[in-house]
């Protein structure tokens, strides 16, 4: 039995990409070479003939490997980031924005959350009541890009990241340089906002990010191929 | 056969169209265009992948692994609503191509 593997990996030596990847790629392609000489041999052709005539399908293989590398690598890997994770991730940024506006001037007064003195966290109900739709649009909109998995994820819980990024970075900052801080805050309070600004946004956008992202992936893995 | 230099352009539209009745893999994908265009358009490995790469890093396709009922695995690829919004263009400049070369062919051997 040949080992299409081995000859791939050796033929293709020098490929340049991230070894998961390598892997892939070789595997796929010593996939499709032995499909082929299995097929010869079906139709009856002696195995070195079956072999001769499957190596044909690749008659330069440094120039199969220099297009499969320029294929993966080099083309607009940086607007795929764009497209699959930025853009899906400020729409729902912007548009979670918005509700919480809208929340904020036209819907009822938050809820707060008391946990001491002094900290509080004030929960917007409407706006947790949105935020569910809100990940479900950001795991549509990189999924419709091509997203993988997790391009998906990011691009679900990506209207909560600000505020992780200015209670776990501005915060503080502000508590050493900016004298309207008031230096009496305790450590309770950023815990509160965490709760109140990440935690429980992201549990909501999650609710309904990820079912979203279940139905749309589960159309790619259902599918059983039927085998020969 | 077509020569590979009117095939180069045809290609993409091949696979995208073949890919529209549901996934396949790279083997499945080859042997079903060449059966449906009876062996005028083949491609072979090198010719494939490095399309379906292609195709996949700009988000028309995507590539899963999966497993067939005999165990082996393979990577199965279907079109993503991004590569059915980019069919529908390119199925409408082949259309109007072949329109233009048909009525040209007309006049010359009128």
């Amino acid at each position: 039995m040949r080992d299409w593997d081995a000859l791939v990996r050796e033929q293709l030596g020098g490929l340049s990409l991230e070894a998961e990847e390598r892997c892939e790629v070789i595997a796929e392609l010593a996939a499709h070479l032995e499909e082929s000489f299995e097929e010869l041999r079906r139709q009856g052709l002696a195995e070195e003939a079956a072999v001769s005539r499957t190596l044909l399908q690749v008659k330069d293989w440094q120039d199969l490997r220099r297009k499969i590398q320029t294929a993966r690598k080099k083309e607009n890997i940086m607007s795929n980031r764009v497209r699959q994770v930025w853009l899906p991730g400020f729409a729902t940024l912007f548009l979670s924005t918005i509700l919480l506006a809208l929340t904020e001037i036209y819907g009822p007064k938050p809820w707060i959350m008391s946990w001491g003195h002094p900290p509080v966290a004030l929960i917007y109900i409407p706006w947790l009541f949105c935020l569910p739709f809100v990940g479900a649009v950001g795991a549509y909109l990189s999924y419709r890009a091509g997203g993988s998995g997790r391009a998906i994820f990011l691009s679900t819980i990506f209207s909560a990241l600000p505020f992780l990024a200015s209670i776990v970075v501005v915060l503080p900052v502000s508590l050493i340089f900016d004298h309207f801080i008031a230096h009496n805050i305790a450590p309770m309070a950023l815990v509160m906002a965490l709760l109140g600004w990440v935690l429980i946004p992201v549990a909501a956008l999650l609710a309904g990010g990820l079912p979203a992202q279940l139905l749309l992936m589960r159309g790619l893995g259902s599918r059983r191929v039927v085998g020969r | 056969m077509i020569a590979p230099g009117i095939k180069r352009g045809t290609a993409e539209l091949a696979v995208l169209s073949v890919l529209e009745d549901g996934p396949l893999h790279g083997y499945e994908m080859a042997r079903r265009i060449e059966r449906q265009t009876q062996g005028s358009l083949r491609f072979t490995l090198a010719s494939l992948y490095p399309l379906l790469y292609r195709l996949e890093k700009r988000g028309w396709v995507r590539g899963a692994w999966e497993t067939s009922r005999t165990g082996r695995r393979r990577r199965c690829y279907r079109l993503t609503p991004q590569g059915k919004k980019e069919l529908s263009p390119i199925r409408k400049e082949w259309a109007e191509l072949f329109r233009a070369l048909k009525r040209l062919t007309k006049v010359s051997h009128a």
